[in-house]
């Protein structure tokens, strides 16, 4: 019996107990390897697999996950899950949106699969990013990442969905960390924490020149230790790419996630300032230069699937246009909470324990016409150009925000000038984005992979893409920490 | 585990696979979580899962590999991974990694017995997290506001063996409720609970604190500047925690990356401070050894504000040098991520109550808890991130109204260097964020007051 047929035959058996029924199973093997200093730090090479049951009763839900993968094991999860959910205290059966009953089986683009490549090719291209950081002594720590991870699922649920998937995500990084004149200064490539990841295969980690980007990236981590301090003021600013992927993030994607709209996040992961009458009006999130969209179809993408984990099938739909919210991202219960005939299709699971909540997918910033980096940085006659995340807060409702980058540099004239320390800006959520009046051109637009985003209870850690160009903000509070 | 198999058992099943040195844990968790928005159940999860991990080490190299498959089979392709990997490590050379701790380290005998276990807990009700959530919920529709949260209770059971000799076994339990009450003008409170049992979180009691930090009346709201500060013990813990990783992080320390590089037997703090970290300590979640089987240990951190130790593991012990030895913080065996703190303990002062602290203060801020904070500077222990859930503007010596939510950006070593006072009875407070294999801990902390605390900013 294969896996798919073992969770239908369980949904099957689970129909006069309860309203709704899913079951997944997920195999996944991940791998990472960190050199630091000259020494391998880091080898692991980790594998999982389980079935996570989610039923509901009444309007309670229930989930339960095993590591026993079979029948048996599979049968006591969905007991335990529907006891669970029976343990609740008692709440109104909220309908859920529709979804088609689907069949069919999805794999992510990969040409060359990460894991049949030998394990030392990986480590000879880490040691050599490593020793191209060089030997300065003022490098306290130089690092050199990879990462893997390829997930199969199984899918079935009550609404008559059976589906698999494969998805491969691959990707590397490194930064150097300088210490002296009373500093603590990092500078890291292509980005911060833990590189730059894409659902591909080996042929990504070939794009990303590590070996090439080593020696500016340790000389701008030392020259950051005698940098001047970022001054404070309200200036204009254009923000690098990488960047402005947070920035959309946490501002954009959290911001518009349904849960959080309703409340359903508001003790842990917080609320929005956005709300679900927003959706039917008029709101202005930004100015027109202003263009959202969530696509889990994009090729390459961390938030790209065939289906989320209800078995809905991947879209693509604007968040934003002009300036303007039209979206939202949804599940099937909050959709249904607000109205919507569909779901978004943004409910997503961090392995087989953890059941599906609202995530983003690929929540991207449209192009635009500003032309390349270069381009904009001509076009700025004084501002403050800021690349590579270093820290990053906001408050619960996704309203007012600090962000600091590892380093900001003048731009005078046109052009780029002196390289300042510890930059940092603040803002609020709508007025920053209405102070948006230049976004590159699809030339400078880039897919770039998060791979750590936090929300849940238990914790569950996503993977999303945001594409996002170099863009300039006007009037912005700088040198804020 | 097969039906009957002890995990020490399972991890002797896996460490005959290995050929040469290495060690294997068994970390079997079960636990139950219960979330609830709007004074109704929205999710409930249950999860029974076991990981293996198998670390080898050659010639000063870790490999590591990871499963929850327990066919002997799968054991023995997740050791070829683990040795395939040290031995693709070593053909560079000699590497830097000591060696796992060795059995005189790390007897079984030395370990510590705790009290951290609760039958009671790892029994895994659900029935009583549903009464627990219909008491908040009681509560909560009897002061007229909703109530938000999460009732959680878990048992984990570790066993590590080497082929060093070390064979031990340690088994924890807990519990956590949290209770936000929301009017719905927004404005909101939090109170939680949390401790070795589960059976002593009372939802509606907790729900009753909660609704007491909601306020009455409008907000207030201050410029940004700096003020005097009440910090309640969940703000204070979170302000801890982040210390920990920055300050006493025995890597960090011997790379001169840590806060503390160059200043250990120094005054870093007010006289009022004096931080443990104290793994038996009665209020805290006591485990008996560390990710690489080394007993738990006290380690003195600031003592009356001078500032006495980092903490190591073996990795960083050896960095340190002179005869350095590791004081039972692995996170991870062979020490990748570096050592740190998980049983902080902040000793208490002479204020009777959260009113004495705030009696001397003019003009200040009471804050409930933070949100979202991150590091700005870590060798300066600059934070920022926002107050919430029961913010206050204190004046003439007692909280008169609610206050806005504010931003703030600051050094915890220096809130540190200006509390004046704290109070009498720490509490344990935790955010029970589960990321991953449940690993609970928390900090034991009193609220203090502290001269200055920077305000950079506001929320509305």
């Amino acid at each position: 019996m294969s896996i798919l047929d073992l969770l239908a035959e369980l949904i099957a058996t689970a129909s006069g107990d309860c309203t709704y029924a899913e079951a997944r199973h997920e195999q996944s093997v991940a791998e990472h390897i960190t050199v630091r200093n000259g020494e391998v730090e880091r080898a692991d090479h980790d594998e999982s697999e389980g079935i996570g049951v989610r039923v509901r009763v009444g309007g309670a839900w229930g989930f339960a996950a095993t590591r026993e993968v079979s029948r048996t094991g599979a049968q006591e999860a969905l007991a335990r899950a529907l006891a669970l959910a029976r343990a609740q205290p008692a709440a109104g059966l909220a309908p859920l949106a529709d979804v088609p009953a689907v069949s069919g089986h999805w794999a992510s683009p990969c040409e060359i699969d990460p894991f049949t490549m030998p394990f030392e090719d990986k480590l000879a291209l880490l040691h050599a990013a490593e020793a191209a950081l060089g030997t300065d002594p003022r490098l306290a720590s130089r690092e050199a990442t990879f990462s893997a991870a390829r997930t199969r699922k199984a899918f079935a649920s009550s609404a008559g969905t059976a589906i698999t998937q494969e998805l491969i995500e691959c990707g590397a990084g490194l930064s150097a960390t300088a210490v002296g004149n009373g500093e603590i200064q990092t500078r890291s490539f292509p980005l911060s924490h833990g590189g730059e990841v894409a659902s591909r295969g080996w042929e990504h980690v070939m794009t990303i020149d590590l070996v090439g980007q080593a020696p500016r990236v340790a000389e701008e981590a030392i020259a950051l230790l005698t940098a001047p301090v970022c001054p404070a003021g309200r200036q204009t600013i254009v923000l690098h790419g990488e960047q402005m992927a947070l920035q959309i993030h946490e501002s954009i994607g959290h911001a518009l996630e349904l849960d959080r709209m309703l409340l359903g996040e508001a003790s842990y992961a917080g609320a929005s300032w956005v709300t679900p009458a927003d959706l039917t009006g008029d709101l202005r999130y930004g100015s027109d230069l202003l263009t959202v969209t969530a696509d889990a179809t994009l090729p390459g993408g961390l938030g790209s699937f065939g289906w989320d984990d209800e078995g809905v099938p991947a879209r693509r739909y604007d968040l934003i246009q002009n300036g303007i919210l039209r979206a939202a991202l949804s599940n099937r219960e909050s959709a249904a909470a607000v109205g919507l005939q569909e779901s978004g299709g943004c409910a997503r699971a961090d392995g087989f324990a953890r059941q599906p909540i609202v995530r983003m997918t690929n929540v991207s910033i449209a192009s635009g016409a500003a032309g390349t980096l270069a381009d904009l940085i001509a076009d700025t006659e004084e501002g403050l150009y800021l690349e590579t995340n270093r820290s990053w807060s906001i408050d619960d409702r996704r309203l007012h925000f600090q962000f600091g980058t590892e380093v900001g540099y003048e731009i005078r004239g046109g052009e780029l000038g002196r390289m300042v320390r510890n930059p940092s800006y603040a803002g609020v959520t709508p007025q920053f984005w209405g102070s948006l009046d230049a976004v590159c051109s699809a030339s400078d637009w880039h897919l770039w992979g998060l791979a750590n985003c936090g929300k849940g209870e238990p914790g569950q850690l996503m993977r999303v893409s945001h594409g996002a160009a170099p863009a300039r903000f006007r009037d912005v509070q700088v040198g804020v920490a | 585990m097969t039906a009957g198999e002890a995990p020490l058992e399972l991890a002797e099943r896996a460490l005959a696979h290995l050929d040469g040195d290495g060690q294997v844990t068994v970390t079997h968790e079960r636990s139950l979580m219960s979330r609830f928005a709007r004074s109704a159940p929205t999710q409930a999860t249950e999860i029974d899962d076991t990981s293996i991990e198998v670390t080898v080490v050659r010639d000063g190299h870790v490999g590591s590999a990871t499963t929850n498959r327990m066919s002997d089979e799968d054991l023995r392709a997740t050791a070829r991974h683990a040795m395939a990997a040290a031995r693709a490590l070593a053909a560079s050379g000699p590497g830097g990694f000591p060696g796992l701790p060795a059995p005189a380290d790390q007897s079984a005998a030395d370990s510590p017995a705790h009290d951290g276990w609760d039958a009671a807990t790892a029994a895994l009700d659900p029935v009583p997290a549903g009464e627990a959530l219909a008491g908040a919920f009681g509560a909560t529709a009897e002061a007229g506001v909703e109530a938000f949260g999460v009732w959680t209770a878990g048992a984990v059971h570790t066993a590590i063996v080497s082929t060093s000799g070390l064979r031990i076994a340690d088994a924890v339990t807990d519990g956590f409720m949290k209770v936000m009450a929301r009017r719905d003008d927004a404005r909101t409170g939090l109170a939680l609970d949390a401790a070795v049992s589960s059976t002593r979180l009372d939802g509606a009691q907790i729900a009753g604190r909660a609704i007491a930090l909601v306020g009455d009346g409008e907000p207030a709201t201050l410029p940004p500047g700096e003020y005097p500060v009440v910090l309640a013990p969940e703000a204070v813990g979170l302000l801890l925690e982040f210390l920990g990783e920055l300050a006493f992080n025995g890597q960090l320390h011997a790379e001169g990356r840590g806060a503390l590089a160059g200043r250990l037997d120094t005054q870093v703090a007010a006289s009022a401070i004096t931080l443990t970290d104290a793994p038996l300590s009665a209020m805290t979640l006591p485990r008996a050894f560390d990710a690489e089987g080394v007993p738990k240990r006290t380690v003195p951190l600031i003592d009356a504000g001078i500032a006495r130790n980092v903490c190591h593991d073996t990795r960083s012990a050896a960095q340190a040098g002179g005869g350095m030895r590791s004081t039972g913080h692995a996170r991870t065996p062979g020490g990748a991520d570096g050592p740190a703190p998980a049983n902080l303990v902040l000793a208490g002062g002479d204020a009777i109550s959260e009113a004495e602290l705030c009696a001397p203060i003019e003009r200040g801020i009471y804050v409930t808890r933070l949100w979202y904070v991150n590091v700005v500077h870590p060798g300066q222990t600059l934070l920022t991130g926002m107050t919430r859930d029961g913010t206050f503007l204190i004046e003439d010596g007692r909280i008169s109204r609610p206050l806005a939510d504010v931003r703030f950006t600051d050094s915890v070593l220096r809130i540190l260097e200006q509390t004046q006072a704290l109070t009498a009875a720490p509490r344990l407070v935790t955010e029970a964020e589960f990321y991953g294999r449940r690993f609970a801990s928390g900090v034991v902390t009193p609220a203090l007051r502290a001269d200055g605390f920077r305000v950079s900013g506001g929320a509305d």
